[in-house]
């Protein structure tokens, strides 16, 4: 029994990834991704949430000194905050957009 | 990927909730990175702490309000009342003249040459005429002022069209090639041409078995292009010969009309004669003799590339028997209608550029037979 769960419980994923795949190379494709980002950039902009990152950067830019900050240095200083900051607002439009395509365009 | 795969059916809303989850999170991951690499370039472009400026280094670059001077600060007109000394002719110019001057003074602008080769010209022309040599140096000066150039040209086109330097080197024309004939077209190019009215008749000869000739209506000059000259026609290069020399003087290569005049002796009177069959002879047949001239032109400009001779043919050798063998000529002999006389005009032929590749027909018997 333990074993049939396993194996239903791998192939859902396993068709969980291939209709992943399918879906993020539909959204690619039909340049609702570009568009989704395009809204969530503005919007990010407009609540402040990047000025916020920028000050993060500063600091971070501070404590490893200007001359020897790499790329990486910012992003795993500055992605994890990053995430957290989204307000809940633009969470949930964007949310409800990705739904809303994925209901469209999964049948 | 089938369609079937994505059906709603087979997954659950908490499935779909999380790939929708999972796709914010790529995106908002995105825009994170984006900021990242921003931010990094502009750290290392030096321009992310900009905006934290002390005061005193902001005040250095205020917008400056004054008149005169732009926003910067500078004055824009500083350079006008400046004088530049040249480095060439170590002159002292004013700064808007310097750019032009600089120009006619290496040599390199669009009129340098042209005013340099006017100015050689016509110091050649002028230095034996002329003991004055204060005038000429005042104009060689001031060669980028407009009036000046107006008075240097007039000056050339007063020398003296029978000065010794210009027959001399008609003279040579007769007996050499094209050494000599550049030199002179170069000296009379300028002047764009030849008064033939004070002209002798054995200049004029010379000077139409060279050059074009043709009369500009304008100027009453001769033109002092090649026979070929894509500014005139044969038809005109002909005209001219014969309101010059006379109605049966017509000199033109090409031409197959009678062509009498005397003045020359006959030494090279095969040589002519073969010359003559040479030029007269044309692929087409003898009916055609008088009007032929456009298919003798042709067969002119063809016959320097179908006959690489090796034996070159020299002006002053008559040996052209070796040519005999070429029996297109015999042939063609018929086409041209020339008479004992124009052996003259064929010695003037001779010293034509073209004239050497020719081979040399046989003699004066087949001649005999045409006339």
């Amino acid at each position: 029994m333990f074993n049939r769960f396993q194996f239903l419980f791998q192939t859902n994923t396993s068709r969980e990834k291939q209709m992943r795949a399918a879906i993020n190379q539909k959204l690619i494709e039909m340049g609702e991704r570009e568009r989704l980002k395009e809204l969530l950039r503005a919007k990010l902009i407009e609540c402040g949430w990047r000025d916020q990152l920028k000050a993060l950067c500063k600091e971070v830019i501070k404590e490893k000194g200007i001359e020897n900050v790499t790329v990486e240095d910012l992003v795993a200083g500055v992605t994890p905050k990053g995430r957290a900051l989204v307000p809940d607002s633009v969470k949930k439009e964007l949310l409800q957009r990705i739904r809303a395509f994925l209901a469209q365009h999964s049948t | 990927m089938k369609m079937e795969d994505m059906s709603l059916s087979g997954l659950d809303n908490t499935k779909l909730e999380a790939l929708a989850h999972d796709v914010y999170s790529d995106l908002v991951e995105d825009a994170c990175l984006g900021l990242c690499f921003e931010v990094h370039r502009a750290v290392k472009q030096g321009y992310f702490f900009l905006d934290e400026t002390d005061q005193e280094s902001m005040k250095d670059f205020e917008i400056v309000d004054q008149p005169g001077v732009d926003i910067f600060g500078q004055v824009y007109n500083q350079w006008k009342n400046k004088e530049c000394v040249c480095p060439n002719c170590s002159r002292s110019i004013a700064a808007s003249r310097f750019a032009p001057h600089l120009e006619k003074c290496l040599g390199m602008g669009r009129n340098s040459s042209r005013i340099a080769n006017r100015r050689i010209a016509s110091s050649n022309n002028t230095s034996k005429s002329e003991s004055d040599q204060e005038d000429n140096d005042d104009i060689n000066d001031n060669d980028w002022s407009y009036g000046s150039e107006k008075k240097a040209k007039k000056r050339k086109s007063e020398k003296n069209p029978n000065s010794p330097r210009r027959s001399k080197s008609l003279k040579h024309k007769n007996g050499e090639l094209s050494s000599n004939v550049n030199p002179d077209l170069y000296k009379y190019n300028y002047s764009s041409g030849i008064s033939y009215e004070t002209l002798g008749p054995e200049d004029l000869r010379s000077i139409l078995t060279t050059q074009c000739g043709v009369v500009s209506e304008h100027t009453k000059k001769m033109c002092t292009r090649s026979q070929r000259c894509p500014q005139h026609t044969d038809e005109q290069r002909r005209a001219v010969r014969v309101f010059l020399l006379g109605p049966s003087a017509s000199m033109l290569p090409d031409s197959e009309t009678m062509l009498e005049n005397d003045g020359y002796d006959a030494p090279d009177g095969q040589l002519i004669m073969s010359r003559l069959q040479w030029d007269g002879s044309s692929d087409i047949s003898p009916s055609d003799s008088a009007s032929s001239k456009a298919s003798t032109n042709n067969s002119e400009s063809k016959r320097p590339k179908k006959k690489k001779n090796p034996s070159t043919l020299t002006l002053t050798t008559t040996g052209g028997g070796g040519e005999r063998d070429k029996g297109q000529e015999r042939e063609r002999v018929v086409g041209s209608g020339s008479g004992s006389s124009s052996s003259q005009n064929a010695l003037g032929l001779s010293s034509r550029k073209k004239r050497p590749k020719l081979p040399v027909p046989p003699g004066p018997s087949i001649y005999d037979d045409l006339n």
